[in-house]
């Protein structure tokens, strides 16, 4: 039963989201939802290693920026013919969990700010790369002007660029300024959800708390720490991956802002601001701190010192983040919000 | 009969300059309740350290059952059968006493990676029986849903050694199992020491003289990182380098105590 | 072509750059090693610095400057430790990374309201302009007096460190908190007196450097990695090491620069994984210190 209540709960959420941008001190855009969406899945990646595994990794854009340039250029270069959509997202999230899986090998020996700065060190090694090696990637300027393919399905084929149809829906808009792709990242987040929420439940994610919460007792018990801290790294990699993949084809274009310590923090700061060891936390303050980019920004200069100061708020005043401290004071409702 | 069980040769543990441990020859019987005392900085957690492998050894070897596990990794220890029990309780404070059991009772069963990411363990019989009964040795059933942080301080050591026990080990080293218990306590957990002596090879730690004459099989001695002296507890009470090495902790009538 | 002229060139800018770094790395080794905090908000020092002497040079002279700026970070520091990261000296790096990140999110943000968010360009009073011919090169002066300047504080600092009771009593403290206080030291005071030094240090460069590299909201950032980098070359919590690491990578950075620019932003961060993946205590470092 409480798996229902969890499906149904995030099916209603996701459903009233886009039109709560309609309202007018809200004040969002339409595409906007459908971008918090999309970078949800890479801040729900982050935070399985941040607030499960419990590493701080300040490079996850790398393996963001791998998907999308991975999948941009699947469809540019390497398989231009076969103008698939699937492809491109396969090929993203796989480039992206390969480079996870290289750099996590290294990587998870480390503790602390070590760990933290080698991360950053691949990051930025992949960074420069990407922005030397322009014949490829076109350097800053990034790759623009992707089509999107349609969505195959074998008996039809959908263009998710098209909207609802006309339906209104007094404050909240009309039916029609949502496009079929929300509806697809909508499941596609929903899945994922359902996936990190599985996975924490699940074995691995007991032992993987375990060695969080008291590393030494597990060793002596006889987990091997680094295997687990890998799988969640590699996991982590490819969830920043598919996120990627999925803004190139709905974006139509990438660039090396996606690669920078910037996009980096910016993963660092959504997690923590909705909520470490949260499920949905990362939704949440992807979300809020998006909306305040993006929305926010165009009403004042003081946007980023906002954001940063609910940042700094947040880490000492309510270090669960947003969603974690509603969990714990708001029981019922807390508990389905809550991870286990 | 009596097989060596675990022994070390010429094992060294070096920080920098100062050896810790030096050279220690050491052999423990299957079966065997051996303590291992000696004034402190003598290097008798250092020892064990080597011996769990929490620490790699700077030289020497370490023998269990015939097999060298000299560069064994901790987990492997554990699961050749070696488990350690902390002189600071280290256990996982925000999960229930059960859970803590459950964990370890996890570990023996599925090996030190299993990337199971969509079975619970709640669907393995065999760790509700693993930690129920590690539970149940160490009498802590009664506090089974309580959580682990907020035992009392005995407790929290008894369900260290019921962690330690849930991984059904051969060899269990104890560090110091009764230290900051009250009298009461330390009755307990004496009567429980002796009754897991007579299940597995019991290695202990300890400066409560009285407990440790009561109960051991035999005792070895350190001193300054080196094996002082080693035998029956009679032949350590008489022991004339053991009774000077302790002048400055135990009198001679705590030895015959 | 290289030249040999060309290389010495390159090689003194590497030394400019390197003692820049050291300056920068100097204090957050010394906040790392002495008060185990994990500072991502030392770039934010430098920042301050430089805006700061940028508005006291144009009312008052770059000496006034010189003297202002690491005055005005060492009181924001001790400002910022006591009010926010007091509680945070015995937390986990993993926070302090947090916490530091978001001050230097807000006081770049800060500073980039306050003072335009364009590259502003500082002028070089007359007496330090010039060149220095050497070996047939015209090599600007106030690089030379800079590298000096900073190679004498560098060794005033280490005697303040060493000969002082404030970084004995710190050190000291880190071992056994409780022994010292109550043998009568002040750890509270010594730490505190630790972090504004370490503060002023990155202030003052800040303002020293800026002549030659012009300021902007995000250099202080911009310098901190590389910082780190440094830091982890020499060894976490090394006084010396931060030198030497500090020297190593400007040489690096600039010698790359020269003989393969693409390679010259991603060298430092080859070098930094290396580090870290074959021996992560640096050159100068403490084994132990790796774990957690």
């Amino acid at each position: 039963m409480k798996d229902l209540r969890f499906y149904l709960l995030t099916a209603l959420g996701l459903a009233v989201f886009p039109f709560v941008f309609h309202l007018p001190l809200i004040n969002g855009y339409g595409g906007l939802a459908i971008q918090i969406l999309i970078v949800s899945i890479a801040t729900i990646g982050f935070n399985l290693l941040l607030g499960y595994a419990g590493l701080l990794s300040y490079g996850h854009a790398a393996f963001y920026g791998a998907g999308s340039y991975a999948a941009a250029l699947a469809l540019l270069r390497v398989f231009p013919q076969v103008h698939s959509f699937a492809l491109a997202l396969f090929f993203g999230i796989i480039v992206a969990t390969l480079a996870a899986a290289i750099i996590g090998a290294l990587v998870v020996r480390l503790y602390g700010i070590y760990f933290a700065l080698l991360t950053v060190a691949f990051a930025q090694m992949i960074y420069f790369i990407v922005f030397q090696w322009r014949d490829v990637t076109r350097g800053d300027d990034g790759l623009q002007g992707i089509a999107a393919p349609m969505l195959n399905f074998g008996f039809a084929k959908l263009d998710l660029a098209t909207t609802l149809p006309a339906f209104p829906l007094g404050p909240f808009g009309d039916l029609s300024d949502v496009k079929y792709w929300y509806i697809f990242v909508a499941i596609i987040l929903i899945l994922v959800l359902a996936f990190v929420r599985t996975l924490n439940r699940s074995q691995f994610g007991e032992v993987l708390g375990a060695i969080r919460e008291n590393e030494e007792r597990s060793v002596f018990v006889g987990f091997d720490p680094r295997r687990y801290k890998y799988a969640a790294f590699v996991i982590s990699g490819a969830l920043c991956g598919l996120s990627g993949a999925l803004r190139v084809l709905y974006e139509g274009s990438t660039g090396t802002d996606s690669l920078t310590i910037d996009q980096s923090g910016n993963f660092v700061i959504y997690t923590v601001v909705g909520g470490v060891q949260t499920l949905f936390g990362p939704v949440v303050g992807t979300g809020l701190i998006m909306w305040l980019q993006n929305v926010i920004s165009a009403k004042t200069e003081a946007w980023r010192l906002i954001e940063g100061a609910i940042f700094v708020a947040v880490i000492i005043f309510l270090p669960s983040g947003i969603i974690g401290t509603f969990a714990k004071k708001t029981f019922s409702l807390g508990k389905v919000l809550r991870t286990k | 009969m009596a097989n060596t069980i675990l022994q070390t040769r010429s094992l060294s543990k070096h920080f920098g300059n100062f050896a810790a441990n030096a050279d220690i020859d050491f052999a423990v019987n299957e079966g065997e309740l051996r303590a291992v005392i000696g004034p402190n900085g003598a290097g008798k957690t250092t020892f064990f350290n080597l011996l769990a492998g929490f620490t790699p050894a700077t030289s020497g070897t370490i023998v269990y059952k015939d097999r060298d596990i000299t560069n064994a990794s901790g987990p492997q220890r554990v699961r050749i059968g070696i488990a350690k029990a902390f002189q600071t309780a280290n256990i996982y404070p925000s999960e229930t006493v059960e859970q803590n059991v459950r964990l370890a009772a996890l570990a023996r069963i599925q090996g030190p990676f299993a990337l199971q990411v969509f079975r619970r363990s709640t669907r393995l019989e065999a760790i509700d029986t693993g930690a129920n009964r590690a539970l149940d040795r160490v009498d802590l059933t009664r506090l089974a849903t309580t959580r682990a942080g907020d035992l009392a301080h005995g407790d929290k050591k008894r369900l260290d050694i019921a962690i330690a026990l849930a991984t059904e080990p051969e060899i269990l080293l104890l560090d110091e199992p009764v230290a900051g218990m009250s009298i009461d306590e330390a009755r307990r957990t004496e009567q429980l020491i002796k009754k897991l002596a007579t299940e597995m090879t019991v290695l202990i730690i300890e400066h409560d003289m009285e407990i440790i004459m009561g109960i051991s099989d035999s005792i070895t001695v350190l001193h300054q990182g080196r094996v002082l002296a080693s035998g029956t507890p009679a032949e350590i009470r008489n022991n004339q380098a053991v009774q000077e090495a302790y002048l400055g902790g135990h009198t001679e009538s705590e030895l015959a105590g | 072509m290289i030249t040999a002229q060309s290389l010495l060139q390159a090689a003194l800018n590497g030394l400019i750059l390197g003692m820049i770094y050291v300056a920068i790395a100097i204090g957050l080794t010394i906040i790392f090693g002495m008060l185990r905090l994990v500072n991502f908000a030392h770039g934010a020092f430098y920042g301050i610095g430089a805006y700061v002497g940028l508005v006291v040079a144009k009312k008052a002279g770059f000496g006034a400057a010189l003297i202002v700026a690491p005055l005005a970070v060492a009181l924001f520091a001790l400002a910022l430790d006591r009010i926010v990261l007091r509680r945070f000296y015995q937390k986990e790096p993993t926070a302090q990374i947090l916490l530091t990140f978001g001050i230097a999110l807000m006081v770049e943000e800060a500073l980039r309201m306050i003072f335009g968010g364009t590259t502003q360009q500082y002028p070089l009073p007359s007496w330090l302009g010039g060149s220095i011919a050497m070996a047939g090169l015209q090599y600007p002066a106030y690089h030379i007096y800079l590298a000096a300047a900073i190679a004498l504080v560098v060794v005033a600092v280490w005697l303040f460190i060493r000969r002082t009771n404030y970084g004995l009593l710190v050190r000291a403290g880190i071992r056994d908190r409780t022994m010292v206080q109550l043998l009568g030291g002040n750890v509270r005071l010594a730490s505190s007196i630790i972090f504004a030094l370490g503060a002023a240090l990155a202030g003052l460069v800040g303002v020293a450097a800026s002549p030659i590299y012009s300021i902007d909201p995000g250099t202080g950032f911009n310098f901190l990695i590389p910082s780190f980098v440094v830091v982890v070359i020499g060894g976490l919590g090394s006084f010396w090491g931060a030198v030497l690491g500090g020297i190593i990578v400007g040489e690096l950075v600039s010698i790359t620069q020269l003989v393969f620019p693409p390679g010259a932003d991603v060298i430092i961060y080859v070098v930094m994984a290396l580090v870290l993946l074959f021996r992560p205590q640096g050159l100068l470092g403490e084994t132990e210190v790796i774990k957690g």
